[in-house]
């Protein structure tokens, strides 16, 4: 009953955040950030933490679903679903077909090659100036309000709508996400992490479930970047850079890659850091940086997962 | 054999610590401040790091006497006036959005200011435009923010590119040669610069003979100038700013083409020709603003009132940042009111005061386009002037109106929001 209990708290702070948020010295965008890039996080330890394979290019789908969203928007028609379909359709169709190129690969030549794709995009987004607008990014466009038919969703001006559309979609992927790791699927793919060789013995087609894996990786990646599209209005080509791959890992590693939140944790410290330090210093990175090589040395689980190993160890 | 954890088990006290965690992050920011007369804030969002770290510092101190001689004049409205400063990065418009949504949503700013990076900027209009604050644009040139991206509630500073390319290419087609070969910045600016420069040549019979984009941040420009010399031009542009035209100029010296050919371009600033050695400060260029210039009336305030402040001359850059302040005061008081509407309609049209002009002819707002329209300083860097500082030798002063493009040339069509 516990770890319902530890759930629960995670979402009654989610779901209220927007109406506490101004009164510890943040504000809605920086809420919905935070939810966002928590859930590119958790969709990079999908593949990282439950299966086991480094991927150093997330950002790459991330940013085709940002792009994808933008550009639809922008050049296509102005309505924020078809947007964020178009995008993730981008970002899970490059993922599917890179993940069939490099599933035979392993550890640091997977993580290299998957790096090297990532940089492809970014070169294209950074070059074709025409069409992405360059290193300028691309602008004018936003999000529009969501007709739901019987009412409007008014995600355009009104923060707190917008928040909790994000959250919505935050809910359902997190929600697939566990419920994929608790089925047959998800212990496949424990038991692939834990020793790649003995599950093939035991008959299991590895590489059809890390490319599988890799697939609803770059799904909720790519998700992910729409919706950071839309929280800026904004996209600039360095979304798709390898650095922000890096940064995708730095939460999930930070946060603890063996536990389910651990990501999002991750992603809520390093949010929160970056948007407090770097009012107050220039040098922001290198604090954050001190906080990552101390949670390596000291707390090799991440921040949720030694906080669980310490509890499990009491009796 | 580790100790035994189930792997999706969350324990109350997991989720006490994480709280706890999260609680102390987010209570590290200032809670509440004071009560009472609340001043009133001007963000600035600007490159503190990068690139155009040196510039984006300048115009930092210049908007910070402005704030102090506009707080010793009795504030905006009879309040005090708060500066709330952002580090944008150089390049990342991702960044300067971020911080542009934070001074707007969370410090609640009655103004924006920023930045030194066209492409940032553009992004930041998108934004304060959203928000419906006003926001004034104090050294990013490309054409686009008072052309075609212009918004009702943005207004530039610094000169548009077109200017800029106007202001100079006379100059350098009469005095120098003909065939130019560009090193551009591959961003907004850099192509509006170049594109700009091209077609005041090609009024005077000039024409491109090559060109280059290079990344913003470009360290190593070896490759491109050894294409540039053997396209056989009379004069290469260097385009871009910042670092990279200090690293671009001294590798091209280095290289001696100095001794074959004319390095040129057009905005050249007092802080790249106070970072190159003496052999490297060459060429002929456009300044912004000047600081010697002894007819004019309130400089030599302005300089001693810096120097006091850093032990330095004014750039054009602390000159941008301090009139972009000042605008924002004006235009509150002007419109007795912080309502973004009415101080925009204020600031459309207003000639800034001696005192915040600083130069010959007398600066102000396009109505139309939001454009401030200034005097251009042609001219030729020089090695060793009389002082230290006094390294551009300005032998043209360009009125800014005739070099500027007219509201329908800039592509400039304002859709202002219905009064509320």
């Amino acid at each position: 009953m516990r770890k319902h209990w530890g759930s629960g708290v995670i979402w009654l702070l989610l779901f209220t955040m927007p109406f506490w948020m101004l009164a510890v010295g943040g504000y809605t965008e920086l809420a919905a950030r935070i939810v966002v890039l928590g859930l590119a996080a958790m969709a990079l330890n999908f593949l990282l933490g439950f299966t086991g394979v480094l991927s150093f290019g997330h950002a790459a789908y991330f940013g085709l679903g940002a792009y994808g969203v933008g550009m639809t928007i922008k050049y296509l028609f102005p309505s924020t679903a078809a947007g964020v379909v178009i995008g993730v359709a981008a970002g899970t169709l490059a993922g599917a077909i890179i993940g069939a190129l490099i599933v035979k690969l392993r550890g640091v030549y997977f993580a290299m090659v998957t790096i090297a794709f990532g940089q492809v995009f970014y070169f294209i987004a950074f070059r074709w100036n025409s069409v992405t607008g360059g290193d300028d990014g691309l602008t004018g466009w936003g999000r529009q309000p969501i007709n739901l038919g019987f009412t409007t969703l008014d995600i355009q001006g009104n923060d707190k709508a917008f928040y909790y559309f994000v959250l919505a979609l935050f809910t359902i992927s997190v929600a697939v996400m566990a419920l994929l790791l608790r089925g047959p699927f998800g212990r496949t793919l424990l038991a692939i992490r834990e020793n790649e060789r003995r599950a093939r013995f035991l008959g299991i087609p590895i590489e059809l479930h890390i490319w599988l894996s890799f697939v609803i990786s770059c799904f909720f990646a790519s998700l992910a970047g729409a919706l950071f599209a839309l929280v800026n209005n904004f996209t600039d080509p360095r979304f798709l850079r390898w650095d922000q791959s890096g940064t995708f890992v730095i939460m999930a590693v930070m946060g603890g890659m063996r536990s389910f939140w651990g990501p999002l944790m991750g992603a809520t410290v390093y949010v929160l850091l970056q948007d407090y330090l770097s009012s107050h210093t220039e040098n922001w990175m290198s604090f954050v940086g001190l906080v990552f090589v101390l949670v390596v040395l000291f707390f090799p689980r991440g921040i949720v997962g030694t906080a669980r190993t310490r509890t499990v160890a009491e009796p | 054999m580790k100790k035994p954890s189930t792997p999706t088990a969350m324990t109350r006290r997991t989720v006490i610590k994480a709280a706890a965690a999260a609680g102390a992050a987010l209570l590290a920011p200032p809670i509440i401040k004071a009560r009472g007369e609340e001043p009133i804030k001007i963000g600035l969002d600007n490159p503190l790091t990068g690139t155009y770290a040196a510039l984006g510092k300048n115009e930092l101190v210049g908007a910070q006497l402005a704030i102090e001689q506009i707080n010793a004049k009795g504030g905006i409205l009879g309040r005090q006036v708060q500066l709330l400063v952002e580090d944008s990065t150089s390049g990342e418009a991702g960044t300067a959005v971020q911080k542009a949504r934070k001074l707007i949503e969370r410090d609640q700013v009655n103004f924006l200011v920023g930045n030194v990076n066209s492409a940032l900027a553009l992004a930041m209009a998108g934004v304060s435009n959203e928000k419906g604050v006003l926001h004034i644009v104090p050294g990013g040139h490309t054409d686009g923010i008072t052309g075609s991206s212009c918004h009702w509630n943005v207004f530039r500073v610094c000169n548009t590119t077109t200017m800029e390319a106007n202001a100079v290419s006379s100059a350098l087609l009469k005095n120098i040669g003909k065939k130019w070969y560009y090193i551009t910045p591959d961003y907004a600016f850099g192509h509006t610069l170049q594109e700009g420069l091209e077609k005041a040549a090609a009024k005077g019979g000039g024409t491109k003979v090559g060109g280059d984009l290079t990344p913003l941040g470009t360290t190593d420009f070896s490759s491109y100038l050894i294409k540039a010399q053997s396209a056989n031009p009379d004069v290469i542009m260097f385009l871009v700013q910042g670092d990279d035209m200090i690293n671009a100029l001294k590798q091209a010296v280095q290289f001696g083409l100095d001794k074959r050919l004319h390095l040129g371009g057009a905005q050249q600033e007092l802080e790249s020709l106070l970072g190159l050695p003496p052999e490297a400060r060459i060429g002929t260029w456009v300044f912004e603003w000047y600081w010697k210039q002894p007819d004019v009336p309130h400089v030599k305030e302005f300089v001693a009132a810096i120097k006091k402040k850093t032990g330095k001359v004014p750039t054009a850059r602390t000159w941008f940042g301090h009139a972009s302040i000042w605008s924002c005061a004006l235009a509150a008081n002007q419109a007795k009111s912080l309502n973004a509407l009415k101080m925009a309609k204020a600031l459309g049209g207003m000639k800034l005061p001696p005192e915040v002009g600083l130069m010959p002819n007398e600066a102000y707002f396009h109505e139309k386009t939001h454009q401030l329209i200034t005097t251009l300083y042609v001219g030729n860097a020089q090695a060793k002037g009389s002082e230290p500082e006094d390294l551009f030798n300005v032998t043209q002063l360009v009125k800014g109106a005739d070099a500027a493009a007219s509201p329908e040339e800039a592509g400039c069509k304002m859709t202002w929001p219905s009064a509320t």
